[in-house]
């Protein structure tokens, strides 16, 4: 019997170590545009999509838009993913991703977005 | 009288009070003949008054009584009769409600069938339900407006299908039963009876566990048919709120088990009777209170019920750990003389309870990150690898070990006289390995998944034909293990050998696509009640296989102003592969006709497109008409910047001219490749605006129309596996339905 816990509490121990690990290193923390532009961690900014900026490029197959969190402050940001399907209807988006000094751009690797009014009650408009 | 519903739910309040009150007393005093009638229709009172409130909301939202803002917040008078009735549950009050009423409803079952346990069963059960009205009361779905709106704001489209309508009952009374073994758990522990609360409380527990399970896999399945991104499971929030005592539930359901044979595990399932519940209401506090507003897809507001939920938790630990310490050293534990084989079933349960354990606290924490983060540093959430990497392990161990635990018995096991049996075994992770290599080399882990997964598939398939031909009640860990098998495979094929590709289709192109030919035939608008449907049917050619794909976009005006769209995929399935075809975008055709000179009026700075130009008025250049002498010419010219396709922006003279009859102006040439051109027909100086004749690039030739055909962009995937994937799933669910027929109290 002995010999199970010792069994038993090594899987554990492995299993919430690399669950730990796995933990810090897939963890992203929600910054605003300038800290986002600052970071060359993945991170996740809020705002909503300026209206009339976000158009599908076919030779790149992304989503792009800009963002406009509520400071004021805004940036251009690339979503290479399938489209959200409500993305037309969205009033908050949340993108998750890096930022790309060069290009100027916030790469997305996935994007939350948010329905106004009637997802299962309403989301509140900050 | 007001408000009919709420007072019904204060009734309702008062008469659970009163069991509750009832059934505190026959804990002490079991012969009190009156205190168990009064217990017994108080409890019969609270179900009729939850029934009646129910009833009343039904029937507001079928008489589209907009006085009351639920009703104008999730219905409207155009809906379909299924979706009035879904409804019912689109919002968080009223999924509250029917929380309570399906509550209700088991414990009528659970009052009849507890038998010396009920004083002390239905206490606890009363408790909890007496805490989820409260909860109803704090966010009533009967509050009213002042005055009542024409029409009400409808139900999201997304929620406007079949399995939205089934999926939050399934789903709450799954969330209702799991306070039953919970109730029973305590109920053992304040009795001292510390053997016989497994017998009747499993049925329970495998109900619970079918219940919730089906409403996840409804919930997963609804996601992949409906909402076009190709997925199935997003480890969203509120996704992992049903996942995580779901996975406790499975880990207490096979303690049970074990405990029922073998006398085993009697402190850990009490332990886990009460983590299953209290998961239930932490999960609820998780998504219901707001916390998670900014990492969720589809979190729920705060309705002020988040200090309720917190202590209801609170508390509900504290009335386990107070009977739980009081009486932890009476409990009896396992014989010690009973040699301990780890070639044994007790070893295979104890293993997979403790990896589902482990599972379960995984994802809890990760789907709680945003509430720990937030106490440490800046608030973050985990991404969905996270969940991926740390499960691939845990699933690999679950499918390792049933593709022997099953063959295994009780106690000692000789080894030599199972290994002939293990072959079908073999026999599985053998054609599963070679199927998935033939596919492409997937990374060690996962190809050990896939072995493993596919030996825990021929060992229970065996197994599964052998118990369904002796007795089928037998069989339902067989087929929910094989289901199981199952289901990683799928999970495998569909994740890890998808493809995808995202394409422009004009109409009437044949586009090859991912070894099909795709021919967008066109575009069709349907009038809907609120608003238009955008038919985008595609001929799909492969082969012989020739069809249809019907995808739409939908987009819906609402009352306020505000267009909403959404874009729904066709899948056509397969044995082997699905094909998935979801609405990216649509560009409507544009209809040209250049060689017709057109009119263009520009006010000052301002821009107008005209095919591939851009045109700016900048301002008049009034330098002709500076110092002429009489009789000469009088020039006017306008200063246009032009740019041809987006390029750098040319300035552009055009120049009109009064002559001594009239006025005349010559074409400005427009930068470009192609001919173009502008004339200056009119100004109107005291408007500050221009009139510029265009000649497009067609200009001279037969009025041939340039058009640019409608097109469709479409994300088309081909996803493996999606067929075995449903297919475990089922079986999991039917294995679980066995189970529940085979223990049902009689």
């Amino acid at each position: 019997m002995k010999k199970s816990y010792v069994i038993g509490g090594v899987v554990i121990i492995l299993a919430l170590a690399m669950a730990m690990y796995s933990f810090k290193s897939t963890l992203t923390s929600y910054v605003s545009v300038s800290e986002a532009k600052a970071s060359n961690r993945p991170v996740q900014v809020a705002g909503i999509v300026v209206a009339g900026t976000d158009r599908y490029d076919l030779d790149s197959n992304n989503l792009l838009f800009t963002l406009r969190e509520d400071g004021g402050d805004e940036m251009k940001v690339e979503y290479d993913g399938p489209r959200p399907g409500n993305f037309d209807n969205v009033n908050k988006v949340v993108a998750i991703g890096k930022y790309e000094p060069k290009r100027k751009v916030f790469l997305a690797r996935e994007l939350l977005v948010k329905c106004p009014t009637k997802y299962e009650g309403r989301v509140q408009g900050e | 009288m007001s408000n009919l519903g709420e007072i019904t739910i204060w009734l309702g309040l008062i008469a659970i009070g009163i069991s509750s009150g009832c059934y505190w007393i026959l804990n002490s005093r079991e012969d009190d003949t009156l205190a168990w009638n009064v217990a017994r229709y108080s409890f019969t009172g609270f179900v009729a008054f939850m029934t009646l409130a129910s009833i009343l909301l039904m029937f507001a939202i079928l008489k589209h009584e907009f006085i009351y803002s639920y009703v104008v917040n999730y219905s409207s008078r155009d809906l379909p009769l299924q979706y009035l009735i879904s409804s019912f549950w689109a919002g968080q009050e009223g999924s509250f409600l029917l929380w309570v009423l399906l509550g209700a409803w088991l414990g009528i079952f659970l009052m009849h069938k507890s038998g010396e346990m009920e004083p002390q069963v239905m206490f606890i059960y009363n408790l909890s339900n007496l805490f989820l009205t409260i909860l109803l009361i704090k966010q009533s779905p009967f509050k009213m407006l002042a005055a009542a709106p024409a029409d009400g704001q409808g139900l999201n489209m997304l929620l406007q299908d079949p399995w939205m309508v089934i999926h939050p009952p399934v789903i709450f009374l799954g969330y209702a039963a799991f306070t039953i073994p919970f109730a029973y758990a305590i109920a053992a522990l304040w009795r001292r009876e510390y053997d016989n609360w497994i017998r009747p409380a499993l049925p329970w527990t495998v109900f619970a566990f079918l219940s919730l399970g089906a409403g996840i896999i409804i919930g997963g399945y609804w996601s992949y048919k409906v909402l076009g991104w190709g997925g199935y499971w997003g480890w969203d929030p509120v996704e992992n709120a049903s996942l995580l005592p779901w996975l406790a539930g499975a880990a207490l359901m096979h303690g049970m088990i074990l405990e029922q044979s073998r006398r085993k595990l009697r402190k850990t399932n009490f332990i886990l009777a009460a983590f299953s519940f209290l998961l239930v209401i932490y999960c609820t506090f998780l998504t219901r209170s707001g916390i998670l507003a900014d990492f969720s897809v589809h979190s729920f507001q705060d309705l002020g019920i988040t200090g309720w939920l917190v202590f209801f938790m609170f508390a509900f630990l504290a009335i386990f750990l107070w009977f739980f310490a009081t009486r932890v050293r009476e409990i009896p534990v396992s014989e010690k003389g009973a040699a301990f084989s780890y070639f044994s079933r007790e070893f295979g349960l104890i293993g997979a309870m403790i990896i589902l354990c482990l599972s379960a606290v995984i994802i809890g924490v990760g789907t709680s990150a945003p509430l720990i983060t937030r106490v440490l540093e800046k608030t973050s959430k985990v991404s969905t690898e996270f969940y991926v990497d740390t499960n691939l392990p845990l699933a690999l161990l679950i499918v390792l070990l049933l593709s022997f635990v099953p063959l295994l018995a009780w106690g000692q096991n000789d080894f030599s006289k199972l290994s002939r049996k293990l072959i079908w075994a073999l026999l599985g992770a053998v054609v599963s390995g070679i199927i998935t290599l033939y596919y492409g080399y997937p990374g060690m882990a996962v190809l050990l998944l896939s072995i493993f997964a596919g030996a825990a598939v021929g060992m229970n398939l065996q197994l599964a034909i052998k118990l369904v031909r002796k007795k089928i009640t037998m069989s339902a860990g067989a087929i929910a293990h094989l289901g199981v098998g199952l289901m990683f495979l799928g999970i495998i094929a569909s994740s890890v050998y998808d493809r995808s590709e995202k394409v422009l289709l004009p109409q009437g192109t044949m586009e090859p696509t991912l070894g099909y030919e795709l021919k967008f035939s066109g575009p069709k608008f349907v009038t809907e009640p609120r608003g238009v449907r955008l038919d985008l049917p595609v001929d799909v050619k492969k082969g012989n296989i020739e069809f249809t794909a019907r995808p739409d976009i939908r987009s819906e005006n609402n009352p306020d102003g505000q267009g909403m769209r959404f874009s729904r995929p066709h899948i056509r399935r397969g044995l082997v592969s699905d094909l998935y075809i979801s609405p990216v975008d649509f560009k409507p055709g544009e209809e040209e006709n250049p060689s017709a000179g057109k009119q263009l009026e520009l006010k000052k700075q301002e821009k107008i497109k005209m095919q591939d130009y851009e045109i700016t008025f900048v301002g008049f250049d009034v330098s002709g008409m500076m110092g002429q002498k009489e009789g000469q010419d009088v020039s006017v010219g306008a200063d246009l910047l032009v740019s041809y396709k987006s390029g750098n922006p040319v300035t552009v003279k055009a120049i009109i001219t009064k002559g001594q009859e009239d006025w005349s102006a010559s074409p400005a040439r427009l930068p470009g490749p192609v001919e173009a051109y502008v004339t200056l027909t009119q100004i109107q100086a005291s408007a500050g605006s221009i009139v510029l004749d265009y000649q497009g690039p067609a200009s001279g030739q037969d009025k041939a129309v340039e058009k640019t055909p409608p097109a469709f962009i479409a994300e088309v995937s081909i996803k493996p596996g999606m067929t075995v994937l449903w297919l475990g799933v089922f079986l999991i669910l039917l294995g679980a339905s066995i189970g529940v027929a085979r223990r049902w109290p009689q």
